[in-house]
This record gives C-alpha cells, structure tokens and sequence, in this order.
C-alpha cells in the first residue's frame, strides 16, 4: 500500500484501467457526453458537467483502489490466522507428545531408581522383584517406541505407491484378520461388497493400514452380540466409497470434532496412543481422498471413506 | 519437622502409582493411592491427610476438576501435583486454583520428597498461625 502511494496518479489510472476497464470506461463515456451535452446549454454548464464527470472517473478510482486494499488486508490477515492456527496445533502437539513420552519415561525410572535402591542394600535382592522391575522397563520403552513409530509414519511424507488397488481384496483380507476377534465378542460381521467395484488408483498398502485400523476401532466400541457392516460401492464423481459402520458406545458428540486429532483418546492410561484415526485422517487425503464419522452416542458409529479412482499425482 | 505427612497419591497409571507408593512407604512415609479424582474424593472424606500428590490427565474427572473439588470440600492438605503434561496455561490455571508445587515427570524420588517436605511444613506454619 505505501509503495503504490509514491507512484504517479496518472501511473495508478492507468494500472487501474488495466483491472476494471468497464467501470472506468462508463466513467469516461460519462466525461466524453457530458461536454457537448453541456455545451450546447452554455460554456459554464459544460465547465459544470466536464467537472463533474471528472470527479467522477476520481470516485470510481479511489472506490476501487479501496476495494483492493481491503481484500489484500483480509488475504493477510487470513495467513495470518493460518499460522496462527498451525502455531497453536504444534504447541498443543508438542504438549501431547511431551505428556505421552513422560509417563513411561516417569516409570522407567522409578523402576531403575528402585533396583538401585535394592542392590544397595548388603543382601542379594529378590529375583523375582528385579526381574518384574526389568521387565517393566522393557514394556514402558515398548510403549514409548509405539508412540515415537506411530508419530515418525504421522510425519512421513513420502510419495504413496500408487498401484491399481481392488479395493474390495483389501477388504476381505483385513476383514480375515480381524475375524477371530469378533468371533470371540460374538460381534457380526457383514460384509456388502459392491462386485462390480471398479480398480482405483491407489496405494494398498496405506490403505490396508487405513482399513485395518477402522475395523479394530470398531471392534472395541462394539459390546458382545453387535454387528459390525462394512460396505463398498461406486460413488459419484468417478469415485469409490467405503463404509465401516458399528453398532457399538459411539461417539459422544463433543468429542466428534476431535477425533480426527493427534493424541486424542478416551482410552485409558497406556492403552491406547490416540494417533490411529489421526494416521488414517493422513492416509486418506495424501490419497486424494475424504474420510468422515458420523455417530450417535449408545447407538453407534459410521466412518465413510471416499477415494478417488484416478489419483491426481499433481501436487502430490 | 516433627511427623511424617500422611500422603495422598492420585493417579490414574496403575504401575506408576504402585511404585511411588511402593517408594514413599520405604522411606518411611504413611501413603495411601487413589487411581481417579473420584476415589481421592472418597479417600479424602474417610480420612485427613497432609498432603496429596495429584496427576492432571486422568480418565472422567481430571486433575482440574479433582483439584478445584479438593480445595472445595478439603481446603487443608497441600496438594501438589504432578504431570508430564508439559503445558504452561495448565500449570497457571493449578497454581491460581491452590496447588503449591508442579512437578513434571519423570522425577527423581529426591525431588518428590524435597517438595512433600517443603508442602508439610507449609502447612504446619498454616496451622500455626492459625
């Protein structure tokens, strides 16, 4: 803005003419009629009229020239915002992992404290104590290394393989997997496979994890005798749909909007690392796809994946 | 300082929880442990205690609430707590609702002692004057 205050006006007319010659083209029009039609009345009246078209064409300019330092202040303003935004989810994600990685960092070394403590003493100490106490340690650095893994696969960017994928294979296979566990929850699982699916662009091995990860969800929301549906079809839009619907706790609709986000859990302490639906989120749109959740708290839930069938590798 | 403080450990991590009480009491501390903000509030209304080491991200009711419900209905023990939730706006919002200390995990056993001991003989001051 201060820039262009220092250029010539007749610059700026002209550079505005340029952007908006139908406005200013009605304002000259104005200026050009005005003096004959003035001049047929008397000099004074096409003085008057030629005045007044000018500060006319002057109106239009500044009107204009408004106009555009208002949208560029709110393009500012919008990145602004932007990385305002991006600031605050790194320093909640950072607050996130510090907190994740602390709790088993805390009970190493109490572990650790503790046999020290035992192998002070002039006795040899328990067996038993030392081993629990080691084996502790083992599992803690396990949880510790699940959570710095997951976040390393977060962080990737790497370019996805992309194959042609029948999506409906990916679904049976991990369907096959997770089988044996819904057998013993007595939960069934249907599967409504469109036969006619047609092969997608995609990378396979993303979305076996993407898969994967939704059906173990849902075995965990879903209490004994449940039904677990998992659904694909053709889509609008030269696109494929899956569904993965449960009839499980659901969602409670003030976590909805959260779900999606790193670290966010309901699970207890250790037992779960909150980055699964977060690493899916990813997944799905590095795939140039959609992934939604809709639920109804006690009545269930249902993720809708939408993957494009030819991957734009523009961008990508 | 004339007694040992009866010390209330609050956190919702089994193994965590066992083992600082499993350490307290060998240095010779009188300790109890709740694993959630609902069972300390129960534990608090059985029996007095001096001070109550508490953790801030538990499952249902969290360390806010359950501070906020301590200084409410127990406004007597002094509460630290206890986190490896790392983030600034949480530790100002639990020193203006009363907490005396912040801790963040891990910790050395030395620190949590030195900060209970500095908790109990804040109280007893307290206690004095009054």
């Amino acid at each position: 803005m201060e820039k262009k205050s220092h250029t010539s006006p007749l610059l700026n007319l002209f550079h505005d003419l340029g952007g908006n010659l139908a406005v200013y083209g009605t304002a000259l029009g104005l200026v050009i009629l005005a003096v004959p039609l003035g001049l047929r009345a008397g000099p004074m009246y096409a003085l008057a009229a030629g005045l007044l078209a000018a500060l006319s064409l002057v109106t239009v300019g500044r009107v204009l020239r408004q106009k555009d330092t208002a949208l560029r202040q709110k393009e500012l303003s919008d990145e602004q915002l932007l990385q305002s935004q991006k600031l605050a989810s790194i320093g909640e994600l950072s607050a996130g992992i510090a907190h994740e990685i602390n709790n088993p960092l805390a009970i190493i070394r109490q572990e650790a404290e503790w046999l020290l403590q035992l192998y002070k003493k002039d006795s040899p100490p328990d067996a038993q104590e030392t081993q629990s106490g080691l084996a502790e340690i083992v599992n803690q650095v396990d949880r510790a290394r699940e959570i710095t893994h997951n976040l390393l696969n977060f962080a990737r960017r790497s370019q996805p393989v992309v194959q042609g994928v029948e999506l409906n294979r990916i679904i049976l296979d991990m369907t096959s997997l997770v089988e044996k566990a819904a057998q013993q929850k007595n939960i069934n699982l249907v599967k409504r496979l469109a036969p006619d699916l047609p092969l997608i662009e995609s990378d396979a091995p993303l979305l076996r994890q993407v898969i994967l990860n939704l059906l173990n969800n849902a075995i965990q929301a879903t209490g004994k005798g449940g039904t677990i549906t998992v659904v694909s079809e053709a889509a609008d839009h030269r696109q494929v749909m899956v569904q993965v619907n449960d009839t499980g706790v659901g969602i409670p609709k003030e976590h909805l909007s959260q779900i999606f986000d790193p670290f966010f859990t309901t699970k207890p302490q250790g037992k779960g690392t909150g980055l699964g639906l977060s690493i899916c989120h990813g997944i799905i749109e590095r795939l140039g796809g959609k992934i939604i959740v809709t639920s109804v708290e006690g009545q269930g839930s249902s993720f809708v994946i939408r993957l494009p069938q030819a991957l734009d590798r523009r961008g990508r | 300082m004339a007694a040992l403080p009866k010390i209330l450990l609050v956190d919702d991590e089994e193994r965590f929880r066992n083992n600082l009480k499993k350490m307290l009491a060998a240095e010779g501390f009188e300790v109890a442990a709740a694993g959630s903000g609902a069972a300390a509030l129960e534990e608090l209304a059985l029996k007095p205690y001096d001070v109550i080491l508490l953790d801030m991200r538990m499952p249902g009711m969290d360390g806010l609430a359950t501070l906020a419900a301590i200084k409410e209905r127990h406004p007597d023990p002094e509460v630290i707590v206890l986190t490896g939730h790392a983030s600034v706006d949480a530790a100002r919002e639990i020193i203006r609702l009363g907490a005396v200390e912040f801790l963040l995990k891990p910790c050395p056993l030395e620190e949590v002692i030195a900060k209970i001991e500095t908790a109990y003989d804040r109280k007893l001051a307290r206690q004095e004057k009054s």
